[in-house]
């Protein structure tokens, strides 16, 4: 790998989790505070994590599986947020009956 | 106040002093990199180190097993069995330290034999303690796993919670043998470390801070017990799915078979995920019970382990988790930023969230808050962020200019380590652990003052729950 390769490729990566971290928390707090514009930002983190994925999967010298691994992995990120909201709502509205 | 929550105050005291010593031996250490002859051949750099992450690990050890004894009969009502071992225990404990301390500074190494083994060093990193302390720390832990069975023996009850810490103690407790063989190939030897370190942090330790967090956020936010065990069930399995095999993210580089490179890669890089849905927890929990929280700084500190987990052992270890990037990444100090990040942030910020949940408690106080404790809260974080954005830096300088282009030969290891860069990022380290050792006596000082006004005007004692 080429120093410029490197240097892109880690930093893709870390780049991307931390959209998918700022998708997790921009949709919880939209959830949380019922604010469509919130739940947007978090869209937004999340294309922009895609469009990671897409940088990494084209531009990258990493592995082909290890590409295929980080397409799947990014759709899977997509719906962690909204599942952990679901599962967490459903345990506390149990709660309450 | 039972004996048992009592001895935890002891334990916090004693963690609280070793994240101090802790401290002094970062900033010691940081201070070679700034001038490697530094008291050459009178105390070295390997010695510093090693007091430095010893204590490290001593400290967050006691902090959990404080915060145990404290929440411990408060889950079963009554007090723990065989509680004055552990209180002798605990002394014999801290003695231990502090001889094992003063010989690492005086003695400080021996020669490849035995007597070096039980006396001075036993050689593993993190665990280097001398056979005969290791002895001792074994006595102190199996005492606790004692404690905790046979008191939920003794009350007939086990809890959710209980019962995962109970199931968990048992190969944390088993792993820290691993500070004790003597192998001399040292691909074995370093196959079987892997597992004290790895299963540690990314498995054992995990599922003993979520027990711990469900019980601090039951007392935070009076959440109740059937949620947070059905979400401790749920994250422990995620977590433990992808920590377990994610140990082969260590096997790529020390002579085990090439097959660890894709199950290293594959399960660690799939560490993030279980992380990104307790950073949505603790948005939830914010959003929802924010308001009725009394304990400002407990609330702040458990948000900072959530997000601090997240970004230190989420984002930053993925960065360099895929084996093509680990190539170069490996060894430098970017693995160490990645360390500070994620030991500070899983682990550090859990124990000092449960110390305020502790002394609201004992100091009876409604309202808990203080300007203190956002200085200590504040210096902290930033100096820690700090550090390893300075490492993170220098670690990748090391990549670039030793790795991928120097070719990994001494040469190139000298030029990078003399690359402006390399050398800002050191004096930056250095600064930011100044600022860092500040917010470490905000935080005392609010952690002996805070409340103490409000206990006065409420004198009564926590009683037993
Ligand atoms: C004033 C604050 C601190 C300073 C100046 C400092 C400095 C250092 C230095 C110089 C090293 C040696 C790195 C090497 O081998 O090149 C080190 C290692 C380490 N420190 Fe710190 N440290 C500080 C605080 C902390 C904290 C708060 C934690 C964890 C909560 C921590 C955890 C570690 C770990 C795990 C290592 C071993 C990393 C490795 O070898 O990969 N340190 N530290
Ligand atoms: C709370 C959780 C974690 C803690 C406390 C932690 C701490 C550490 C420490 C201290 C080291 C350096 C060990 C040494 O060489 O002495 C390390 C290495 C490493 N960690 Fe973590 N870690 C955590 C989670 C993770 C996660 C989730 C990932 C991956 C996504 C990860 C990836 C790595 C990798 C790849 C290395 C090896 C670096 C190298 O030697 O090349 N860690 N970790
Ligand atoms: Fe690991």
């Amino acid at each position: 790998m080429t120093s410029a390769a490197l240097f892109a490729t880690s930093a893709a990566l870390g780049l991307l989790v931390l959209l998918g971290g700022a998708y997790g928390v921009l949709y919880a707090l939209g959830a949380a505070r019922s604010s469509p514009s919130l739940t947007g930002a978090g869209y937004a983190c999340y294309a922009g994590q895609l469009l990671l994925v897409l940088v990494v999967c084209l531009g990258s010298p990493l592995a082909s599986l290890w590409k295929l691994f980080m397409a799947v992995s990014g759709v899977v990120y997509g719906f962690i947020p909204p599942a952990t909201w679901r599962l967490l709502d459903s345990i506390h509205h149990n709660q309450l009956q | 106040m039972y004996r048992s929550q009592k001895l935890a105050l002891r334990y916090f005291i004693a963690a609280i002093t070793l994240f101090g010593v802790m401290i002094a031996a970062g900033l010691l250490s940081a201070l070679y990199y700034i001038d490697p002859a530094l008291l050459y051949n009178v105390f070295d750099f390997q010695m510093a180190k090693i007091l430095h992450i010893d204590t490290l690990i001593i400290w967050l050890l006691m902090g959990f097993i404080g915060a145990v004894y404290w929440f411990l009969p408060k889950e079963l009502g009554r007090e723990v069995v065989g509680i004055w071992v552990a209180e002798l225990l605990f002394y014999v404990f801290c003695s231990a330290v502090a001889v094992v301390a003063v010989v690492f500074v005086v003695v400080q190494y021996g020669g490849s034999n035995e007597f070096s083994m039980w006396f001075i060093n036993q050689g593993r990193k993190y665990v280097e303690a001398p056979r005969w302390a290791a002895v001792g720390v074994v006595a102190v832990v199996l005492t606790f796993v004692f404690n905790v069975t046979a008191t939920a023996w003794q009350a007939r009850r086990i809890t959710g919670v209980l019962g995962v810490l109970i199931l968990d103690l048992v190969p944390l407790a088993v792993l820290y043998l691993d500070a004790f063989p003597k192998i001399t190939n040292m691909s074995h030897d370093l196959y079987w470390w892997w597992w004290l370190v790895h299963m540690w942090v990314e498995a054992t330790w995990e599922v003993l801070i979520g027990c711990l967090m469900a019980w601090s956020l039951m007392e935070l936010m009076g959440t109740s017990r059937r949620i947070v065990e059905t979400w401790l069930y749920i994250e422990v399995m995620l977590v433990l799915g992808t920590g377990i095999l994610g140990l082969g993210h260590h096997y790529f580089w020390i002579g085990t078979p090439q097959y660890w490179l894709s199950i290293g890669g594959f399960f660690s890089a799939l560490e993030p995920l279980p992380l990104l849905g307790m950073v949505v927890h603790a948005v939830y929990d914010a959003g929802t019970h924010h308001m009725k929280t009394t304990n400002r700084p407990a609330f702040y500190w458990v948000l900072a382990e959530a997000f601090g987990n997240f970004i230190g052992a989420g984002v930053f270890g993925f960065m360099m988790t895929l084996p093509q990037i680990n190539l170069y990444s490996h060894g430098t100090q970017w693995t160490v930023s990645h360390g500070h990040f994620a030991f500070w942030g899983a682990y550090a910020c859990g124990v000092i969230a449960i110390m305020y949940l502790v002394l609201q408690r004992t100091r009876s106080a409604e309202h808990f808050d203080s300007r203190a404790w956002k200085w200590g809260f504040g210096l902290l974080n930033l100096g820690l962020v700090g550090m390893v954005g300075g490492l993170l830096i220098a670690g990748i300088t090391q990549a670039i200019y030793e790795r991928a282009e120097g070719g990994s030969t001494l040469q190139a290891f000298v030029a990078a380590s003399e690359h402006p860069w390399f050398r800002s990022a050191m004096y930056a380290r250095f600064i930011f652990g100044i600022v860092f050792a500040l917010g470490y006596f905000a935080l005392v000082y609010d952690l002996l003052a805070i409340g103490r006004r409000a206990a006065v005007a409420a004198p009564t004692q926590a009683a037993p729950a």
